[in-house]
């Protein structure tokens, strides 16, 4: 099912997201990767699952470059589906990273990644942007994201969340349910596949459900709340959420 | 919270780190399975919080962990303690990180957001909740306004003590004495003064009743 909805919309993937998210997930990306400060301390290994399109390894490596002059970090960029990889490769092309040991692409599933390619222990940070939702066991994920991490690494998500205030909750639900659907008519000819991005949405379990997930996997977390200090950090009041944790 | 291990790691470290971001990151080669290297600054920032965040959840957990320790240290005596030592215990508590405590206290009270200049809820939290564990440790039984009021009184005397503390240590315990004594006093009196105007009310109320006027 995954694939088949990625399929069908990878190449208008970047497209479909500007439009519905009226460019804010762009935001939330800058964000979530400047929180994570990559290449702070020396260089570090990464790992960006269902990370097709290079959002997300784009930004770490350039993050690194740019605040830390650091060219040493790396990311393995892992996503199930083909297609989204491929945008991803072209999109990489573009850049100085193309060819250089700085970034790797993978066809796999989060659930199993292949301990050949990714051995026990050998990640410094695990990042997942809007992709977690989309997998049928995220314990399972969970669990590969804790072996694939070294001692000391992190794991940190970016997921569409339980949005908290009622008020902006019951707009946001309008929004997703009338425009999302019929920008996917428009835009790329595909209602379903967007119906069904709105809906896994809703199936995503809440803030503090999710966290609980991450701790019984063996991670780490803040403390069960909010904020400064805590397992997760609403932006834009919980439409979407970094949780994070830590391999100890 | 699944990370207490590591604050309580990081909290023995504060003496010879203080309240820094590099007592967490060492936390982590004194745990049970140490790791091999200090945590990461991205490791920090998801567990502790970013910045001076992660600095403000260890002064926390600090103040947590001394109160811990001296609820610790009267559990299981057969004498109930008096309120002085407990809050005396307290303040010993604070000895091996007293020249790093000014910056802890600063840190709390300096406000995330530019306005207010200074947050004084934390200090005000931190003393109240000393004084509640006092009172709880000395098994005093007060209820009503009288609650309140007793632990208010307390809040204040221990927070002067400690603002004493980080100036002079030697002399702090004295001054906690004289205060607890001073109040002591304070509250009799009060409490005399109390019983005086009720009896002077009575009297006044008697009087106006047996004139007739209602």
């Amino acid at each position: 099912m995954v694939r088949n909805v990625f399929d069908s919309v990878a190449s208008k993937y970047d497209l479909m997201n500007d439009a519905m998210s009226l460019g804010i997930h762009r935001l939330w990306k800058d964000d979530f990767v400047s929180s994570l400060k990559p290449g702070r301390r020396g260089p570090m290994k990464c790992i960006d699952v269902a990370g097709g399109t290079g959002d997300i390894a784009l930004r770490i490596l350039d993050y690194a470059r740019e605040t830390y002059a650091d060219r040493e970090t790396s990311v393995a960029v892992v996503d199930i589906n083909g297609q989204m990889l491929k945008e991803g490769y072209r999109r990489f092309k573009k850049t100085m990273y193309h060819n250089t040991p700085q970034v790797s692409f993978h066809e796999g599933n989060a659930q199993e990644l292949s301990k050949e390619t990714f051995p026990d222990n050998t990640f410094d940070l695990y990042t997942i942007a809007f992709g977690i939702r989309n997998c049928t066991s995220i314990p399972m994920v969970l669990q590969e994201a804790h072996r694939v991490l070294k001692p000391g690494g992190t794991f940190a998500c970016l997921e569409f969340s339980k949005v908290t205030n009622p008020l902006l909750g019951s707009l946001y639900d309008q929004y997703s349910f009338s425009v999302i659907p019929l920008l996917g008519t428009i835009l790329a000819g595909d209602r379903e596949s967007y119906q069904y991005l709105v809906e896994s949405i809703r199936r995503f379990p809440s803030q503090p459900e999710f966290a609980r997930m991450i701790q019984d996997a063996g991670f780490s977390t803040g403390g069960l709340f909010e904020g400064k200090g805590g397992a997760w950090r609403d932006l834009w009041g919980g439409v979407a959420c970094i949780h994070t944790g830590v391999k100890l | 919270m699944a990370s207490p291990p590591l604050l309580r790691a990081a909290c023995a470290l504060v003496p010879t780190h203080g309240f820094t971001r590099r007592a967490l990151a060492l936390s982590a080669l004194s745990l049970p399975q140490p790791h091999e290297q200090p945590l990461s600054d991205t490791a920090i920032n998801a567990l502790f919080g970013e910045g001076d965040d992660a600095r403000r959840t260890l002064a926390d957990a600090w103040l947590e962990n001394a109160r811990e320790e001296v609820r610790g240290r009267f559990q299981g005596r057969a004498q109930v303690p008096r309120v002085n030592e407990v809050l005396e215990a307290r303040l010993e508590a604070n000895e091996p990180v007293l020249r790093h405590l000014p910056e802890a206290f600063a840190l709390l009270a300096s406000p995330t957001y530019p306005l207010p200049p200074l947050d004084p809820r934390p200090g005000l939290k931190h003393a109240f909740k000393v004084a509640d564990d006092a009172c709880r440790i000395a098994g005093e039984a007060t209820i009503g306004t009288d609650w309140y009021v007793r632990r208010g009184t307390l809040a204040a005397i221990y927070a002067a003590a400690e603002l004493h503390q980080l100036t002079s240590p030697t002399t702090a315990y004295a001054f906690l004495d004289t205060l607890l004594a001073a109040s002591a006093t304070a509250k009799s009196s009060l409490d005399d003064v109390g019983t005086f105007a009720n009896y002077i009310a009575r009297s006044w109320a008697g009087i106006v009743r047996s004139s007739g006027v209602f």
